[in-house]
């Protein structure tokens, strides 16, 4: 019975596509939902690009739909967590494994969510689900120096800047809330938001200057046997 | 000055009672424990004058008769959960051969660590350990990463001063709520701590790293115990401390052990010092490998047989300044100490230079060399019909193996 299923595939896919098509066409007579790269710069107070910056860029118009949940993964290396920022969309997953030979136990004293996972190895846990937007920080009770952070987001396009300090989606036209967060971020998040209107243009930059230098990154040789 | 009356007998049960408890609770948790085990030996060449730990008057560890190979530590540590707040932590050492017992004690304890909630965390111990003074002794097993030898205020808490009772802690976690600070509230309570300052007012201050295990006894039969109990009474210290970020530590406490300077142990013939003093610290970290230490110390040990008061003020200060190259270390530091007594004015006055090379070749070999020259001042030298003032240099070569469960 294969060829008749994949006729049938076959057939279905040019619904599809004839489908597309369609949408295509109304769209392109809609005018302002057709994509365009939107592009973000982030630099520090003295003009320097700052990498690894959280951007987020929320609709105000009603284009682009909530993310979909994720499944991430936040391991436990060598008395650290890796990776120590992880961007999920709202209603996602995380699982902790501890990948160390010492036992490790996790907990969030954070607004958008509390939880603690007692003392473990390996992965004895089902992964913690995210229900609410906001800045998560992660401990450990047995090493106090093992720091992370979890950002839950509702916003449909977010990412990291690269080592030019830039991030950039592909994204329907309309206007934007543009945000930036980073963990050694001084000053308030919301005094950092934009608003961006993305045009006619296939291209809209914007370029977001901190008004306070970052507090300085933990100093990263120090022994996990010392005293933090 | 007569000689000091700090006879006493050893008080084994309490000591060993202490170890098997601690010891029977390990194996009811072993199968969670991490353990360490480190050898460090030494070769050590030296002109300073005999040890106290052979009842001399020498500032260093080892004098000149111990040149040659010899033991810096063997050490074994274990850490077990018990239950899901509370921990057992264990840490036992050989030094040499010159203690009652081979095996000693340094520091054991139970620890309680409820869950950080709303940004403050707690932490409560209970056992035997050291109290939040030391910004120096920070790696495993209290010892420096800075150099062999300790500085002369932490030699002293090493040799005379434990916290055995119960200590409180309670942070604010400013750090992990969006702020640049942390702060932090110690409160300590302890007893068998009456013999702290018989060390100080017979020796004076010392730069070493021998330190005396709980219950212990410091130099050779007939020396002094630190760790005594008699009068009943309690002793107390609370510190503050601030951090700022991962950077800078300040911290300031202040200790008290309350003893009745006018009790004297009927049985044993030991006296009760009263000891108090003031500490305070700030340790300073760049991004490129910089440290800076500055720690003061200040206080006064009394006691107060019938008849007699006898007061010991003691102060003394010193600067570290390290740098880190990858897995070498380099560091200097500049101590100075002061004794003086109501009796006899100045008791002990001197200073001290010390330079250390450390290389961690990988997580289980390291390789130390040490420079240490002390140039003291002592009425206890000249009391004994020597030169008062004496420069002492001892340079040591250590090498440590350390493995265990969370050394790799």
């Amino acid at each position: 019975m294969r060829p008749p299923a994949r006729l049938s595939g076959t057939a279905c896919a040019a619904r599809r596509a004839a489908g597309a098509l369609a949408l295509l066409a109304a769209l392109g007579r809609a005018g302002p939902v057709l994509a365009a790269t939107l592009v973000i710069h982030v630099q520090t107070p003295d003009g320097h690009a700052l990498s690894g910056a959280v951007v987020t860029a929320r609709p105000l118009d009603g284009q682009g739909k909530r993310p979909a949940p994720a499944h991430a993964v936040m391991d436990q290396v060598n008395r650290a967590f890796a990776p120590d920022l992880l961007v999920v969309p709202v209603g996602s997953t995380v699982a902790f494994p501890n990948s160390d030979s010492v036992s490790h136990q996790i907990y969030s004293f954070s607004a958008a969510k509390r939880f603690q996972l007692p003392l473990y190895h390996g992965k004895p846990y089902p992964p913690v689900q995210f229900d609410q937007t906001g800045v998560i920080t992660l401990g450990c009770n047995i090493h106090d120096e093992m720091l992370a952070y979890l950002l839950v987001t509702d916003a449909p396009y977010f990412g990291r800047t690269d080592a030019q300090g830039a991030w950039s989606a592909d994204v329907l036209r309309g206007r934007y809330q543009v945000a930036i967060w980073h963990p050694r971020l001084r000053e308030s998040a919301a005094d950092l938001e934009r608003e961006l209107t993305v045009g006619d243009a296939d291209r809209a930059d914007l370029t977001l200057h901190l008004l306070k230098s970052l507090q300085p990154a933990p100093i990263a040789d120090r022994p996990h046997s010392w005293d933090y | 000055m007569p000689s000091l009356p700090h006879l006493q007998r050893p008080r084994r049960q309490r000591c060993r009672s202490a170890a098997t408890l601690t010891l029977l609770a390990l194996v009811a948790t072993g199968r969670a424990a991490d353990w360490q085990m480190g050898l460090d030996t030494r070769l050590v060449t030296s002109d300073a004058g005999r040890s106290f730990m052979d009842g001399g008057l020498g500032t260093t560890r080892f004098d000149r008769n111990d040149s040659g190979v010899q033991l810096g530590r063997a050490r074994l540590a274990l850490s077990a959960p018990l239950g899901e707040l509370w921990s057992v932590h264990l840490d036992a050492s050989v030094w040499d051969d010159k203690d009652r017992s081979p095996v000693g004690v340094t520091e054991a304890y139970l620890q309680f660590r409820p869950y950080p909630r709303a940004g403050y965390r707690l932490r409560v111990k209970a056992g035997a350990f050291y109290a939040p003074i030391s910004l120096e002794n920070r790696a495993a097993g209290w010892e420096s990463p800075y150099t062999l030898s300790y500085s002369a205020i932490n030699t002293w808490l090493a040799v005379e001063v434990r916290t055995i009772g119960l200590e409180a802690q309670l942070d604010w976690l400013g750090t992990r709520t969006g702020h640049d600070f942390d702060l932090g509230l110690t409160a300590g309570a302890f007893r068998w701590n009456e013999g702290a300052g018989v060390v100080l007012a017979s020796n004076g201050f010392m730069l070493h790293d021998r330190q005396t295990p709980v219950f212990a006894r410091v130099g050779p039969p007939g020396g002094a115990e630190p760790f005594q109990q008699f009068d009943r009474r309690t002793g107390v210290y609370a510190g503050v401390e601030g951090r700022y970020l991962d950077r800078v530590v300040l911290r300031v406490l202040r200790y008290d052990n309350r003893a009745d300077p006018t009790q004297i142990d009927t049985v044993s013939g030991a006296i009760a010092w009263a000891t108090r003093f003031n500490s305070a610290g700030l340790r300073v970290e760049s991004s490129t490998g910089w440290t800076g230490i500055l720690q003061w110390l200040d206080g006064e040990t009394i006691i107060a047989p019938p008849g007699v008061q006898l007061v010991w003020p003691f102060r003394a200060q010193f600067a570290l300044l390290s740098k880190r190259f990858g897995r070498q270390t380099l560091s200097a530091r500049y101590d100075r100490f002061k004794v003086d007594s109501s009796v006899d004015g100045s008791y002990q006055s001197g200073h001290a230079w010390t330079a250390a090379w450390l290389f961690d070749a990988d997580a289980h070999w390291r390789v130390a060399l040490e420079w240490l020259r002390v140039r003291s001042n002592s009425y206890y030298r000249a009391e004994l019909g020597g030169p008062p003032v004496a420069t002492e240099t001892q340079l040591q070569l250590a090498v440590r193996y350390a493995f265990g469960s969370g050394v790799r």
